[in-house]
């Protein structure tokens, strides 16, 4: 009240100018429109295909809008397979994914060399998207599930190290000196303090790539990961779109719930 | 026994925790360090335990060289003294007991501890610290969900669950509400005396620094400036400690009157303090 009163009564003072902006600001988006209308012309970008062409297609869209729903029973294999997949991979992948992530943060890996090289090798293998995992492990072992799996693997290490070692950056320090004070190991200060401390985000980090595996693991398994990924290349190169969508549908009520559950669980975690 | 013989600390950035000290402290005494904030309290703290390098002089603790002392001596060294925080640095996620024993760890074989395997002796020892502080019956209740005098208590079974033979506690209770603060200090008091343990606790205010201490010491620019018992401790040597004149923030208890009748010696101060 008085405070009040006293600046009504007090002269104003100076108000401050707003401070000009920049060219750069307007320079930096003209710059990007620019790059933008240069790459489209460079490789002819034309949306007109999409009108002249539909006509063509015609046939197929009335295919894909009657899914013929009794293939989805011929579909029960390999869903399962996706959903195995996608499972036995979050598990392994998560579980190498916090070892690296321990190794790949200054708070639980002194060594520098050691942590540098987990850096190194982390970003080596974030570098790879997971179709290009899948087209290696095709490559390697052949197609089938083991492909798939070992692709996903790769894929969720990369993901779960990077999240996991930023949040064990941000571990209170406060615990960790009391467990130095107290004479402990590095190893039982990770253990003790560091995964307890990470524990919430780290599992709503590994339900996350849980998410990420269902979805993935259809497109690998259209490169060769075994799987639905694998029946909806077949049946794609058959042209059975009717079958195509009856999948396509399933697939989005599958990575839907599953995102709907996983979602849930994670918001109970925060 | 702890003995610095003319012991410097300067940070990386340059800045000058400790600036010459000598001091010699022997087992069993309680020890209030009170100083300004930067003063040098808390550096003076830990270097007792290594967590801050000494980066002049010699300073022992039991006999055992702490500057240069390699990572496994100083492992060695820390398990024989507990540390205790203003922030009281818990785990909040899990429960009373795990806490407590963080303080065994020290003994623990590595291999079984990183599996989460705990001796039957070493759960007795944390049941046996939470007792000593009267809050066994919270250790299976997350940590976090107790009040922060309750949490204080459980760092200070984390300390006697090592079973050490020094206690530091860097201002302990500068979170806590003063019947709190004091409830603390009394923990810490009675266990000194009944352990036998060294305690050295650094702290702000006065009036608890007299009421608690065996022996005050007092600590300016990194430099101790006065060394003696609570008694020669009066309103001057805080002033000349302080470099100012004494305000009501020195002291926790703001009721003159219980002030007045707990250190009586100074009743010209707190009147002081309490305009």
């Amino acid at each position: 009240m008085t405070a009040t009163a006293k600046s009504a009564s007090a002269p104003p003072s100076a108000r401050p100018r707003k401070p000009r902006t920049g060219p750069g600001a307007y320079l930096a988006a003209l710059a990007v429109i620019a790059i933008t209308v240069w790459a489209a012309v460079g490789i002819e970008f034309d949306l007109s295909p999409l009108w002249t062409d539909l006509g063509r297609g015609w046939f197929i869209i009335q295919e894909f809008l009657q899914p013929n729903w009794a293939f989805i029973a011929r579909t029960v294999g390999p869903w399962t397979e996706t959903l195995s997949i996608a499972l036995i991979a979050t598990t392994v992948g998560c579980t190498i994914g916090l070892g690296m992530a321990l190794l790949a943060s200054r708070v639980t890996t002194a060594n520098p060399v050691l942590y540098r090289a987990a850096k190194l090798f982390l970003s080596v293998v974030r570098s790879l998207p997971d179709v290009g995992y899948g087209l290696l492990f095709f490559a390697l072992v052949g197609a089938g599930s083991l492909a798939g799996i070992l692709a996903l693997i790769m894929f969720n290490i990369g993901i779960i190290a990077k999240l996991t070692s930023e949040t064990i950056d941000a571990v209170d320090r406060g615990p960790l000196e009391a467990a130095d004070a107290a004479g402990a190991h590095a190893l039982q200060r990770a253990r003790y303090v560091v995964t307890p401390s990470i524990l919430p985000n780290y599992l709503s980090y590994c339900l996350y790539v849980l998410e990420l595996n269902i979805r993935a693991s259809v497109v690998i398994g259209i490169v060769g990961g075994g799987g639905i990924g694998a029946t909806l290349s077949v049946e794609f190169a058959r042209f059975n779109y009717s079958n195509v969508s009856a999948i396509v549908v399933l697939l989005f009520v599958v990575v839907f719930s599953i995102d709907l559950v996983s979602q849930s669980i994670r918001r109970r975690l925060a | 026994m702890i003995s610095f013989r003319d012991v410097s600390v300067t940070y990386p950035n340059g800045t000058v925790g400790l600036d010459g000290v000598t001091l010699e402290i022997p087992a069993g005494q309680f020890v209030v360090v009170v100083g300004l904030s930067g003063a040098g309290k808390s550096t003076l703290i830990r270097t007792i335990n290594g967590l801050v390098p000494v980066t002049g002089g010699e300073l022992e603790v039991d006999g055992v060289r702490v500057d240069g002392a390699t990572p496994r001596r100083l492992r060695a060294l820390r398990s024989r003294i507990g540390m205790i925080f203003q922030s009281f640095n818990l785990v909040g996620r899990v429960t009373v007991l795990r806490n407590v024993l963080v303080g065994r760890l020290h003994a623990t074989p590595l291999v079984p501890s990183l599996v989460g395997y705990v001796r039957a002796s070493d759960r007795e020892q944390a049941f046996v610290a939470l007792e000593r502080v009267g809050i066994v019956d919270k250790a299976y209740v997350r940590a976090n969900q107790l009040s922060g005098g309750q949490q204080q208590r459980v760092a200070i079974a984390r300390a006697l669950a090592q079973d050490p033979a020094v206690i530091l506690a860097d201002e302990p209770v500068a979170s806590l509400d003063p019947p709190t603060a004091n409830m603390v200090m009394r923990d810490l008091q009675r266990i000194n005396a009944e352990l036998g343990i060294t305690t050295i606790v650094n702290l702000h205010f006065l009036d608890l620094a007299r009421r608690y201490a065996h022996r005050i010491i007092g600590m300016r620019a990194g430099q101790v400036v006065f060394d003696g018992t609570p008694a020669e401790a009066d309103d001057a040597v805080f002033e000349h400690i302080y470099g100012r004149s004494l305000t009501a923030d020195d002291v926790l208890t703001d009721d003159l009157e219980a002030l007045e009748s707990d250190v009586p010696e100074s009743s010209h101060g707190t009147s002081g303090a309490g305009a």
